[in-house]
This record gives C-alpha cells, sequence and structure tokens, in this order.
C-alpha cells in the first residue's frame, strides 16, 4: 500500500482514538450537571443551564466519541450472511458498503454546515432564558461527524489493504 | 411517483443494504437521505437528516439512556449479582429445576435495577450458565431460560425501550413504566411453568442438589444469604420511588440509580481499574450505538412521513383493508413480529412505532385513547422482545454466542429460544385479551 | 395534485385538530386537485426551533407559527407569541395589524429574509396552569414553567423559572416531575390538549390577552402559485384566524365556569398592577435595542390609549 496512505490510516485513527477517549469522561460531567440539578432544586433556585447544558453534553458524548465507537466496533451489523463470508469477501463487501456510511453522514454533515453557518450569520440563540449561542454545539456535532467520515475512509484503506493481502 | 411505491422502495432498499452487513445505522440513514435529496427535487430536504440531530438533541428523556447503560455494566462487571445468585442457587436447588427457576428469578430482580437487556444476559451467562451446565442441566433448555429472562429487561421498570415508545407515543413514562409491571411477572411465571412442567416430565433436565451438597450449607448461612435479597429492594426503591412520587424527575432518577450502583461497587471494593475501563469504553460503545440507530432511524421516519408515505400506510390499515379494530391491531403486531426478525429492535421502534401508534389512538378499542397507547407500549415492548431473541437478526443471539461456553453451539442457542418465543406470543395473547393486567397498577397509583 | 406543499405547524396534533386542520382541509377541497397542502404537526419533519431555517431552505414550504417560538431571525420575533400586556382582547391583533400598520412592517421584515407573511392572527389569552395554587406573586416563585422565551424573559424577574421542551412533551413533564406549570395557553388549549388532566389550578390573571401568530410561505414557493390560489390560501387562512376567534372566546368563558377539572384561583389586582408596571419597563427595554422595535413598541402604546380612552366595552380601566 502507498505510503501516504497507511500514515493517514494510522494518523486518523490515533487521533479518534485520542479524541474519543476524552469525550468518554463526558458522561461523568453529564451526571455531574445532572446532580448538581438535583441538589439546585432542592436547596436553592432551580438552576436555569442544567437542562440544556445536559443536552449539550449527550450530544457531544455520541457524536465526539462516534469515531472511536466504529474503530471499537460497537455499531451491529446483520450477519445473516455477514457471519458465515470470508475474511476477504467482508473487506470486499465492506468497500462498497462503507460508501452508504459515508453519504449518510455526508449529507448530515451538509446540512450542519448550512445550520452553522446560519447560527453565525444571524447569531442565533437557543429559545431559553439562558440564551446560549447555538452555533458551538453545532460546530460540535459537525467536527464529530467530520471525524467519522475520516474514519470510514480509513476504513475503507484497510479493507482495500485486506484484499490486497496487506496488513495495516 | 406513488406513496406506497415510496414506502416499498425505501423499506426494501434498506433491507438490501442491511443484508450486506453494513453497520445498521448507515443503511437506514442511507437510504433516508437519498430519498430525501432525491424525492424533495429541488426543494432542500438534505437538512431533514440534520435536524434530526438536533430533535433529538431535545429529547430530555434519552438522558436516561448512558445511565442505564452504565449501571447496568457496573452491575454485571463488578459482579453484584453474586450473592443474590448464591442465594437462589441454596433456596431453589433442592427441587428438580430449581437452579432454572431460581435463575428466572435472578433475571427478574436484575431487570428492576436496569434499563436494558444485556445486564441480564451478562450475568446469566457469565454466573448462571456455567454453573447449570456443571450440574447437568439440559443446555437447550436453560440458554432459553437465560435469553428469554434477559429479555425482561425491557418490560419490568425501569427500560429504556419503555422510555422510547413513552417519547414517540408522548405518553407519562411513569404510568407506561407501571404497566409493565404485571406482564414482565406474568411472562417470568409462564417461564417458571415451562420448567416445573418440563422437568416434571423429565427430571433429567434439571437434576436437584444432591442431600449431601444441601446438608453442606447451614441454616444460619441460608438465612445470611437472603440478605442478598436487599440490594435489588434498595436500588429499586431508590430509583423508582422518589420518581412514582414526584420528587425527582425521570432522567434525574437515572441518575441517582446509577451513582447507587457505582457507591456499592465502591463500597465492595469492587471496581478495579480493570471493570472500569470495561464499564467506561462499553457504555459509551452501547451509547453510540444507540444514539446513531436512532438519529438514523429517526430521519428515515421524518423523511417517509414528508414524502406522504405515512398517509399511504394509514389508508391501507384503516380503509383499504376493511378490518376491524382488532383485525388491525392483530395485523399490526403480526407484521410487526415479522419485521423483528430482520430489524434491529431499536430501528424497529423509530421507524415503526411513529406509523402505528397513532393508528392506535384512532382504534376502537373499547377504552380511552391514553389507556390503549399505555396498554399498546406493553405489547409493542413484549414484539421487541421476540424482535431481540429472534433470529436471524438478534442482539441476544450474538451476544451469547460470546459469552456462552464454548460447547454450547450456535445451532444450540438457535434451537433454544423456540419455546421461550411461544411463551413470549402466549403472553402477548393474554395481555391482549386481559388489558387489565397492565392497566390496573398505572390505575392503581395514578388514581383514574 | 400538480403543485403540492407541506406546511407545518407550531401547534401539536391534538391543538392543530381545531386551529389548524380545518382550514387545510377546506383549501385543499376548493382547490380541486389544483393544488395540495399536506399538513405536518409540531416538531414532526423538523424541531420548531430549526422551522425558520427549514422553510427558507425549501424543505417545507409553509409554516403555521408566531415568531417567538420559531425564532425567526427578525427585528419582529419579540413581538410574536406573548408579548406582555400588548393587548387585551384576541380581536385587537387584527386591528393592530390592519389599521394600526403592524401587517406592513412584518412584510417588509420577512420580505429582509426570503420569507412571505401571508397574515397574523390572534389565539388565546396567556394563563397559568400550575400544579401547586398561585394566590400571589410569591407562589410563582421557583416555579419552573413552560413559557414562550420571551414571556420568560419577562417573567423571570418574577422568579419564574421558564423550561423550554417540546410542545408535545409538556404533559408527560409535568406528570414526570420536569414541570410545575405553564403559561403557554388559556384554559381551552388546557383541556383540548390534556394539560387540564396534570394540573389542577387556573390563575385568571393574564399576561396577554391574545397570542399573535401568522402563516409564511417561502418566498419562492408563493411566487410559483397562480394567483387564484394564492387568493384562496389567503381567504382559508383568514378563516382559521376567525374560527379561532370564536372557538377561543366562547371555550375560554365556558371552560372557567363550567370546566370541572381546573380550580381557578387569582392575584388580587393591586399586586398584579406592579407586574403590569413592569411590563410598560419592558417595553422601553425591547424599544431601545432598535428603530423597528421602537416603532412597534410606539404602536402598542399608541393603541393602547386609543382604547383605554375609549372606554367601555373596550377597556373598563
Ligand atoms: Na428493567
Ligand atoms: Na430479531
Amino acid at each position: 500500500m502507498p505510503q501516504f496512505l497507511v500514515a493517514y490510516v494510522r494518523i486518523i485513527e490515533a487521533v479518534n482514538i485520542r479524541i474519543g477517549r476524552i469525550a468518554m469522561y463526558l458522561l461523568f460531567v453529564l451526571a455531574a450537571i445532572l446532580l448538581w440539578s438535583v441538589v439546585s432544586k432542592a436547596f436553592f433556585t432551580p438552576a436555569l443551564w442544567t437542562q440544556e447544558m445536559a443536552q449539550f453534553t449527550m450530544v457531544a458524548y455520541f457524536v465526539l466519541g462516534g469515531a472511536y465507537s466504529l474503530i471499537l466496533g460497537a455499531n451491529v451489523r446483520m450477519d445473516l450472511l455477514y457471519g458465515r463470508w470470508s475474511e476477504k469477501k467482508r473487506a470486499l463487501v465492506d468497500c462498497i458498503s462503507i460508501f452508504a456510511l459515508i453519504i449518510f453522514l455526508g449529507v448530515v454533515l451538509w446540512g450542519g454546515i448550512e445550520s452553522t453557518i446560519y447560527a453565525f450569520e444571524v447569531g442565533e440563540r437557543s429559545r431559553t432564558v439562558w440564551r446560549p449561542y447555538m452555533a458551538p454545539i453545532k460546530i460540535v456535532i459537525c467536527s464529530g461527524v467530520f471525524l467519522m467520515i475520516l474514519q470510514s475512509f480509513a476504513f475503507l484503506i484497510r479493507d482495500i489493504a485486506t484484499l490486497r493481502g496487506v496488513r495495516i | 411517483m406513488g406513496y406506497e411505491f415510496i414506502a416499498l422502495a425505501m423499506f426494501a432498499g434498506m433491507m438490501a443494504l442491511l443484508l450486506t452487513g453494513a453497520r445498521v445505522f448507515s443503511g437506514i440513514g442511507f437510504v433516508a437521505v437519498i430519498a430525501a435529496v432525491a424525492l424533495w427535487g429541488d426543494r432542500g430536504g438534505y437538512d431533514i437528516a440534520f435536524t434530526t440531530s438536533i430533535k433529538l438533541m431535545n429529547w430530555y428523556p434519552i438522558l436516561t439512556l448512558p445511565m442505564f447503560v452504565w449501571m447496568g455494566y457496573v452491575m454485571s462487571e463488578t459482579r453484584l449479582a453474586d450473592d443474590l445468585y448464591k442465594m437462589f442457587h441454596v433456596w431453589f436447588g433442592p427441587i428438580p429445576g430449581g437452579l432454572a427457576i431460581g435463575t428466572i428469578l435472578l433475571m427478574v430482580l436484575i431487570s428492576a435495577m436496569n434499563g436494558l437487556s444485556v445486564a441480564g444476559l451478562a450475568i446469566g451467562a457469565t454466573i448462571a450458565l456455567p454453573e447449570l451446565l456443571k450440574r447437568g442441566y439440559d443446555k437447550r433448555m436453560v440458554t432459553g431460560i437465560i435469553q428469554g429472562g434477559s429479555s425482561l429487561g425491557i418490560l419490568v421498570p425501569p427500560s429504556i425501550v419503555l422510555v422510547l415508545y413513552s417519547m414517540i407515543a408522548r405518553q407519562p413514562v411513569g404510568q407506561v413504566w407501571l404497566a409493565g409491571v404485571f406482564p414482565g411477572l406474568l411472562m417470568a411465571g409462564f417461564f417458571i411453568l415451562y420448567v416445573v412442567i418440563r422437568c416434571g416430565i423429565n427430571p433429567a433436565l434439571g437434576p436437584a442438589l444432591s442431600p449431601e451438597e444441601r446438608a453442606s450449607v447451614s441454616w444460619g448461612e441460608r438465612l445470611r444469604l437472603l440478605r442478598a435479597g436487599i440490594l435489588p429492594v434498595v436500588i429499586f426503591g431508590a430509583m423508582m420511588g422518589p420518581f412514582v412520587l414526584g420528587y425527582v424527575s425521570l432522567v434525574e432518577s437515572s441518575v441517582i440509580g446509577a451513582g447507587i450502583a457505582t457507591l456499592l461497587a465502591l463500597v465492595k471494593g469492587r471496581l478495579t481499574r480493570q471493570v472500569w475501563e470495561t464499564c467506561v469504553t462499553n457504555t459509551l460503545g452501547i451509547t453510540c450505538m444507540f444514539m446513531w440507530i436512532l438519529l438514523a432511524a429517526m430521519a428515515f421516519g421524518a423523511v417517509f412521513d414528508g414524502l406522504g408515505a405515512v398517509r399511504a400506510i394509514e389508508n391501507l390499515f384503516l380503509e383499504d383493508l376493511g378490518l376491524g379494530p382488532w383485525g388491525v391491531l392483530i395485523l399490526m403486531q403480526v407484521s410487526f413480529l415479522v419485521m423483528g426478525m430482520f430489524l434491529d429492535d431499536t430501528a424497529m421502534l423509530v421507524i415503526v412505532a411513529p406509523l402505528y401508534i397513532p393508528l392506535v389512538a384512532k382504534l376502537d378499542l373499547g377504552m380511552p385513547p391514553q389507556d390503549a397507547l399505555i396498554w399498546y407500549g406493553v405489547m409493542y415492548t413484549i414484539t421487541c422482545q421476540v424482535a431481540y431473541i429472534t433470529p436471524p437478526f438478534g442482539y441476544n443471539l450474538f451476544l451469547m454466542r460470546a459469552m456462552a461456553p464454548e460447547h454450547v453451539s450456535l445451532a444450540d442457542i438457535y434451537r433454544s429460544i423456540t419455546p421461550i418465543v411461544a411463551i413470549m406470543i402466549l403472553t402477548l395473547a393474554v395481555i391482549m385479551l386481559f388489558p387489565d393486567i397492565a392497566l390496573w397498577l398505572p390505575h392503581q397509583v395514578y388514581g383514574q | 395534485a400538480p403543485i403540492k406543499w407541506r406546511l407545518q405547524t407550531y401547534a401539536g396534533a391534538a391543538l392543530g385538530e381545531h386551529v389548524t386542520k380545518p382550514a387545510i382541509e377546506k383549501f385543499n377541497k376548493i382547490a380541486a386537485g389544483q393544488m395540495e397542502i399536506e399538513l405536518y404537526f409540531a416538531d414532526q419533519l423538523v424541531p420548531t426551533s430549526e422551522l425558520f431555517r427549514a422553510m427558507q431552505n425549501g424543505t417545507i414550504d409553509a409554516v403555521q407559527s408566531d415568531d417567538d417560538s420559531m425564532q425567526s431571525p427578525t427585528e419582529v420575533t419579540v413581538f410574536g407569541g406573548y408579548f406582555p400586556f400588548a393587548s387585551r382582547y384576541s380581536l385587537d391583533v387584527p386591528v393592530l395589524f390592519n389599521q394600526y400598520g403592524l401587517k406592513q412592517i412584518w412584510e417588509e421584515e420577512y420580505a429582509k429574509v426570503g420569507v412571505k407573511h401571508i397574515s397574523a392572527g390572534a389565539w388565546d389569552p396567556c394563563h397559568f396552569a400550575t400544579k401547586d395554587p398561585v394566590r400571589s406573586l410569591k407562589d410563582l416563585e421557583g416555579k419552573r414553567v413552560f413559557t414562550f422565551p420571551t414571556a420568560g424573559r419577562f417573567l423571570a424577574q418574577f422568579g419564574v423559572v421558564p423550561v423550554q421542551l417540546p410542545w408535545e412533551d409538556i404533559q408527560v413533564a409535568l406528570q414526570t416531575g420536569e414541570l410545575d406549570g405553564i403559561a403557554w395557553s388559556g384554559i381551552t388549549e388546557d383541556y383540548t390538549v390534556g394539560w387540564a388532566d396534570v394540573t389542577k389550578y387556573f390563575l385568571t390573571n393574564n399576561i396577554s390577552g391574545a397570542w399573535i401568530g401568522h402563516f409564511f410561505a417561502n418566498q419562492d414557493r408563493w411566487n410559483e402559485v397562480p394567483d387564484h390560489l394564492k387568493a384562496l390560501m389567503e381567504v382559508c387562512f383568514e378563516q382559521s384566524h376567525y374560527y379561532r376567534q370564536w372557538w377561543y372566546w366562547g371555550g375560554e368563558a365556558d371552560l372557567r365556569v363550567n370546566g370541572p377539572k381546573l380550580e381557578l384561583t387569582s392575584i388580587p389586582d393591586d399586586e398584579w398592577a406592579t407586574v403590569e408596571g413592569k411590563a410598560r419597563d419592558f417595553w422601553d427595554e425591547i424599544a431601545a435595542e432598535s428603530e423597528t422595535k421602537a416603532k412597534v413598541v410606539e404602536i402598542f402604546k399608541k393603541y393602547n390609549d386609543v382604547m383605554a380612552k375609549a372606554g367601555r366595552p373596550y377597556r373598563y380601566s
């Protein structure tokens, strides 16, 4: 395999693992926000920001962790046929079906970028009293989806390598 | 292009893609965005997939998902259920099939402590199954029991499937959860009956513990083991109590549950580095899997709706087929069961439920629409349980294969579920005939 | 039909059955196959927060909403929905738009962002429905309430904690403890959509007499429609505004008197006067934000002044 493709796979996967492992701990940020919501409601006035902040955190958790979850193989496949195929056959079919993933994520990103630009243009804010700007969370979604697309191409390169009998 | 054609093409395209072994969410999402971009014409449509992520973000109760997943992993990985298993082992061991019965009861208690089936399956397959096999229990009977028992996790509250259902049906989660209690117990009862009958006919399927072994456990020890039963009561009570009484919200109760499970694991000193690592990464993996399937399936649903296909299906059921309300209901369940074989249960929930739920509300079933929707949630969940364990596509099958000992073959696992599925369908029929089994408890608690 | 439109309303299915569906069905019937509008309810195709953008892109052709809920990027957004104490009766809204010049301001503001403003109409007054009784301003403190963004901004100064959730989730949120009440509608809507089943008290003091909402369309889609169908659409949407005039007016009175589910409570008039006073401050605060906003606030002031001087039956105090 050409050296730059191998390097691409190595770099992208290293980056995605790193980001995913950081995003993984957003679980506890989420729990902390929700616990603060319980406490502030019980002892002080209910906090205005907890609900939205929790929602933003949840989105960041599964979007930024998305590429890492792909690497972990956490996303189920229907393995009625797939489970019976040889490694080469799987790689061959994956080479084609990966484009379903890339196209889906690509369209999500397309809509996301337009929506982010719009958020900047009009200074879009959420409808709540806390009124956070919406651009940051939209950027987070776009970045996570973009990383997943990069990861999908890394899978594609790996599959092509497998077909050519090379291990990356 | 006709609506019927669009509906058919979208479903067929999705099935074809899933058969290639593509990741489930990518297959669903791809069909959704292609249909939107191609069929919306020059009129936008491409932004539906992204706006779905915003819609998902606004779904507040979905925040319970990572909490329940975390809780389940902490419970199974730190072996919090070990003592519980020993308790049932000692108390039920002496009768034929007793260990299997004990395992079912264990599954019921685990179901009451977490919202998914994964934890139950993991605990059943790693703690109960090796022990049962060692004692000479019939491997097909017990693998089936563990799969059926673990699926109770989504029927007995708390349940993430019922949370998703409530969000789609716009019904109060508290009532929907409570509606699952008696159907869950009924199903567990049927499982026990099944074991009793089979072992009654052929005691070799489930040998009782020998008198020597029984004598080796003192009465003091037996009574001491009963204390293990306190754990599920504490966790279930701490989560459900404040929530049902209205002190905390649903999402907050899930955090409390996750916190208590974590604390218990810490107190027992079982939260090692390695266990921690497994819990954290698996929680991310499972949550991502769910969220991405939800995102793709919700986009699919919105596009399907926007292209008018939902109306076509409504007309088909309500007018073209000329069926009575019960006919429609039965046909819906049957089509659901068939689809459940092939579809992943989360995807099925999000794609099919929005099509069927409005129909249920419109049917004249002799009860108020809200009752009908709560009751349907239970039937719907039982169908999901069936989907969950039936080949060719069932999570339980994959997981069981990964966790079961070597000599339990895939063929054994496939065959083991036949009687279990039959029992689930029997339960479904009973709940359909007697809706009060589901509705009595929510009516009592929330007073209607 | 050769022309097909998707219209998404901000109202959920139960309410849309009254406030939107009849007009759309009439339109489709009279258009006799020349054009068909498909109706979608709250969050069905896109979430309400993305509604405006989706209409601009053409993913949705037309929208029924207030400006506030769908966060239109215009100068007039704060005045949609419930602008505190801007109107007392539902008839105030069409008068303000047709006789006092608001229609022209709205049309210009929306033209700037590529959207056709078709028409404005009034809905119900804005009251609190709560799980615990409200008998003084103090009772409002710390209550988590579902309300419109601008109303929420105004009410926050009285200790109310405004919460935003998808409209369809409100009933459940009241049951699961996420909310203590709503300041979103009159009593008709509380009964129609099931909120009366999950709250106990209805506060007779209101912060606005009528919600301001509109029909909008994507400008390009609107231009493509033949003139006679444009006219038909305008007539049918006017009919929808008229339907709500009598449906809410009659419903509010009837359910207060004969409704079995909600107990009425009131905050004494002199105490409530402080809220009205604060509203005037709020108006000035908003007017200071831009020229257009100042113009709209000026119109509200002028109108309310005329009404007060006209006396009965326009104003009683
Ligand atoms: Na459960
Ligand atoms: Na299945």
